[in-house]
């Protein structure tokens, strides 16, 4: 089921989305595009689980979302990032370092 | 959470339409864009439409992903079960149909007898101050006397020395007649304090309650209506106030009319009018205020805010200890054991309703269980019936969770639905409970349908909602996939259902046993010989103006006068006036007396007799029999020497081994003496179930009482004497009233009825009990039977003959019952206490009652194998074995 995300996933996707949204407002298709290209493929999940958690941030207050003309003059949906969300990015991602920097020194020392 | 989120939420919940139109756009618009890419890349617009969905995955778990976290999922998915709930119900008509009604019936019983345990015995009373009066009742337990009465004297004592209560207030009961409306009437008189309605914590409803100077000889007679008799004697009249009657020669006015309330001290019969205690001519007598001893009242008592009822007990005991020290000769403690106590009011109210209440609760809780079980089985067959259909919706991506939250779902909903109709169905039956529980409390006007039973009554059927939900949802966790349902789990079911079917059978045991208890108790009741016969007896209250008849030889003359008048008429046997009717008294009237040749001493501690009146023809009349000596005759007239007859159980207890024919007794501590000239045998004039008490009667022409009861006994209908009599009485003198005109049978069916109802509704739930586990047993054995048709087919093929099949089945199919019908009796065995204080003459372990139980049971239960048992034999093999 893919209902049952870790959180470590969720929160990750979360991360990844807000970072996306630090460089500049974005459509739902448009951020999956680019967490495709900056991940090279990596992170491979299907595109749809990308909603839930703009729904999930948005219901945060940290995203915020408009309806306008996307590239080929058709009615889209763009976030952006709010004042909180930007807080929380810098706080996630200085957990994320935190975080990782110890992983990464139990991996190598461990 | 913040409070934007909050409103976001709010916002979205009541927005779903719009919520639901953006989802949809956004989600296309991400098809659309993907698609559009691939095509750019080359390929066919078929083949990356298809590829742009296959990226994005599931579109409807990505929507229900969505509306999760937008935190609609749980406003959402509720009426979506609801509404599934709803179709799914709707498919299975006779299911919802069978435990709709099982359901009602069961939550209903539940909520009618709640409401009654509530208003009589969980409510504060409805007095202001309920919780904080007590009955100061005074005891002499060496002489075997629960209640002595208190004189005037002795209510100052113990309104001045009682520390722990802050009021002590009077109250008699007189009946006087009343003028004033139409032809003279009987008004039951309540004779109390001028405080004691603000002691109880009563307002009147019109009006004003009574005032010190109410209570004058020089002031004007005042009168204050019960509720009852304003609304049923006086049509509600709203100009009441003001208006006047003539009750002992004196001219009344009514002041007040009191609110609906339950009546205490006296229910039975209940209080028309109250008055201050000057009015009632008994009471302002000077020799009844001076007499210690003369003890007519009953007095009530206030605690002061914080005190207990221990804390008066003990005050009480005290103060008596100090009287009985002060006044030997009115107590004489040594040999009486005097003393005084309190007792809560609310308990003395709901005392006699408290054990059936408690019964009946018992009683409806486990049909409710049953109900519960019941159903429980019938939701496990139709789960295993739709076994395909949740492992396609498991497979279709249902979570586990989604599919049992489905199931209660439903069970709530169905739940809901009963609890409704059982809601509907204690509203109707309101007013045959109201007259029902009458019998046993004043409280029973109280029973109304408020917030609290309402309350139950939902919180009940969640609670079965619950019961009978769970365990099909739960038990559940096998299914692995769509090949494997309908076969795995059957076994595992199998023993859930007949787990369901031992419980079923082992409650309605211990109904049965309670109903069978209670039948047999109420037949034995029937049985007991009263020792007077009620059949063709008419009887009739006769009561004299005690200003106009004020010599005994007038009353006397007024008596005979009727009873001529009464005897002239035609299809009469006998005629006869006695002082009360028997069965129609709740208590015995005991006093003291002396036999000849014993010292006089203090009344209390004499022995004592119930002492009543006869006319020549009492004893003919309702069919006693004289043991020994001889009736009273006409001779026996005030000019003769006073005489007197005596029952058995009296002379056996004061002339043990002697006829007590001859001897002298005296009932004013040896002033006059009365001679014994017969002994009758024992009558039950105080209930059927009560012993009999020692009863001396005087002859009725040499006493001269203001009421007397007149018999007739006829030589056919007694109710075509109904006119009769009021007109011999009307004739004689048409300003004295007749009341209280019954046949002697209705009078016993009357004091009947309380077992009888008790035992009519028990035995009337356990029936219902008894039919649905038959038909519980029966589903469970068709369905095993069902399931088995294949192995029963090669059994059958195999050579085993149609008997032996029968036989089979039937047998696995009462092993369960065998099993319930053991805890049953163990848990039947457990419940005895609650019912031993309803019973009479029947031992709560009463074997013949089991024994019946157990074969009824096993009866039904073997004939609802049967049933099936008979289609397993009739089973072709040859189609059984082709049908797999």
């Amino acid at each position: 089921m893919k209902h049952a995300k870790s959180d470590l996933l969720q929160g990750t996707l979360d991360l990844l989305i807000l970072r996306i949204l630090a460089s500049g407002d974005m459509h739902g298709w448009g951020i999956s595009q680019r967490l495709q290209q900056i991940s090279q493929d990596v992170l491979q999940v299907n595109q749809g689980s990308l909603y839930p958690a703009l729904y999930r941030l948005e219901q945060q207050g940290w995203i915020a979302s408009s309806w306008g003309d996307s590239e080929n003059n058709r009615r889209a949906k763009f976030y952006s990032l709010t004042r909180t969300g930007r807080k929380q990015l810098a706080e996630e991602t200085a957990n994320w370092e935190r975080i990782t920097a110890a992983v990464g020194r139990v991996l190598q020392h461990g | 959470m913040s409070v934007l989120t909050l409103f976001r939420r709010f916002r979205g919940s009541f927005r779903t339409d719009t919520f639901e139109h953006g989802m949809e756009a956004e989600l296309r618009h991400h098809l659309e864009m993907e698609a559009e890419a691939l095509v750019a890349r080359g390929m066919t617009p078929e083949a990356a439409r298809d590829t742009a969905r296959r990226r994005f995955g599931s579109v409807a778990l990505v929507k229900d992903d969505c509306r999760e976290s937008w935190g609609m999922r749980a406003v959402d998915t509720v009426t979506q079960d609801v509404r599934f709930a709803i179709r799914n119900l709707r498919k299975y008509p006779s299911y919802t149909f069978v435990v709709l009604l099982t359901l009602a019936l069961g939550i209903g019983a539940n909520t009618a007898i709640f409401s009654v345990v509530h208003a009589v015995l969980l409510r504060p009373l409805p007095y202001a101050n309920g919780d904080r009066l007590v009955e100061v009742r005074q005891l002499a337990p060496k002489a075997g006397i629960a209640n002595a009465g208190v004189s005037v004297k002795e209510v100052a004592d113990y309104r001045e020395q009682t520390a722990a209560l802050d009021a002590v207030v009077e109250y008699h009961q007189m009946s006087f007649n009343m003028l004033g409306r139409g032809e003279a009437s009987r008004v039951q008189t309540g004779v109390v304090s001028t405080n004691f309605f603000d002691v109880l914590g009563v307002a009147p409803l019109l009006g004003r309650a009574f005032r010190e100077d109410d209570d004058s000889k020089n002031a004007p007679a005042v009168l204050i209506l019960s509720y009852a008799y304003w609304q049923n004697a006086l049509g509600g009249d709203p100009n009441i106030i003001g208006r006047t009657f003539e009750l002992n020669d004196r001219v009344h006015t009514v002041v007040g009319v009191l609110p609906p309330v339950p009546q205490f001290p006296a229910a039975d019969p209940p209080d028309d009018v109250f008055m201050p205690p000057s009015a009632c001519p008994f009471r302002s007598n000077p020799q009844t205020i001076a007499n210690r001893t003369a003890r007519m009242l009953t007095a009530i008592g206030r605690l002061k805010p914080g005190m207990t009822v221990e804390r008066a007990q003990n005050d009480l005991a005290v103060v008596s200890n100090r009287l009985g020290a002060q006044y030997p000769e009115a107590y004489n403690p040594a040999q009486t054991g005097f003393t005084a106590s309190a007792f809560s009011v609310h308990d003395e109210l709901t005392r006699q309703a408290r054990p059936t209440l408690l019964v009946l609760l018992a009683t409806t809780g486990f049909v409710l269980l049953l109900v519960a079980a019941n159903i429980a089985n019938l939701s496990l067959a139709r789960v295993i019936g739709r076994e395909r259909e949740l492992a396609m919706r498991n497979a279709l991506g249902a979570s586990r969770g989604r599919i049992a939250r489905q199931l209660l779902t439903e069970s709530t909903l169905l739940a809901l639905a009963g609890g409704a109709l059982g809601l509907l169905v204690g509203w109707l039956v309101r007013d045959l409970l109201v007259a029902f529980t009458a019998r046993f409390t004043p409280r029973a006007g109280e029973i109304a349908i408020d917030g609290t039973v309402l309350a139950f009554t939902v919180g009940v059927s969640l609670l079965t909602g619950l019961l009978f939900g769970l365990l099909p949802a739960f038990t559940r966790r096998t299914i692995a996939s769509v090949k494997d349902a309908g076969h795995r789990t059957v076994g595992s079911r199998l023993r859930a259902r007949n787990a369901l079917i031992v419980a079923q059978v082992a409650i309605s045991f211990v109904l049965l046993v309670g109903a069978g208890l209670l039948v047999r108790s109420f037949i034995k009741l029937q049985q007991v010989d009263a020792g007077f016969r009620t059949d063709r007896v008419i009887t009739a209250l006769v009561s004299l103006d005690f200003v106009k008849y004020n010599k005994p030889e007038l009353r006397r003359a007024f008596y005979r006068s009727v009873m001529d008048k009464v005897a002239a008429e035609p299809g009469l046997e006998t005629v006869a006036f006695g002082i009360t009717v028997p069965l129609d008294q709740a208590a015995p009237f005991l006093t003291g007396f002396l036999i000849d040749g014993q010292a006089p001493g203090d009344r209390r501690a004499q022995p004592q007799v119930d002492f009543k009146f006869a006319s020549p023809n009492y004893f003919k009349t309702i069919g006693m029999t004289l043991l020994s000596g001889r009736a009273f005759t006409d001779a026996d007239d005030a000019d003769a020497p006073p005489v007197a007859i005596v029952n058995l159980s009296m002379a056996r207890h004061n002339f043990p081994g002697v006829d007590p024919v001859g001897r002298r007794v005296s009932l004013d501590n040896g002033r006059t003496w009365i001679t014994i000239v017969g002994v009758v045998n024992d009558t039950h004039d105080y209930g059927m179930a009560e012993k009999s008490t020692d009863e001396l009667y005087r002859a009725f022409a040499q006493t001269g009482p203001l009421s007397a009861s007149m018999l007739v006994r006829t030589a056919a209908d007694p109710l075509a004497f109904a006119r009769a009599i009021p007109a011999a009485v009307h004739a004689v003198d048409p300003r004295q009233p007749v009341s209280q005109i019954r046949t002697l049978e209705a009078i016993r069916s009357r004091s009947l009825a309380p077992p009888r109802l008790t035992a009519m509704l028990v035995t009337l739930f356990a029936g219902v009990a008894l039919i649905i586990t038959a038909a519980g047993i029966a589903g469970v054995v068709s369905f095993s039977v069902n399931q088995r048709t294949t192995e029963i087919g090669v059994r059958m093929a195999l050579g085993a003959p149609r008997s032996s099949v029968t036989q089979m089945i039937v047998r696995q199919g009462l092993t369960p019952v065998a099993v319930g019908l053991t805890a049953g009796a163990v848990g039947a065995l457990m419940m005895t206490r609650v019912v031993t204080r309803l019973l009479f003459a029947v031992e709560p372990t009463d074997p013949i009652t089991y024994a019946a139980v157990i074969a009824v049971l096993t009866a039904v239960a073997a004939f609802a194998c049967f049933v099936p048992a008979r289609r397993a034999a009739a089973i072709d093999p040859m189609k059984a074995l082709r049908a797999e």
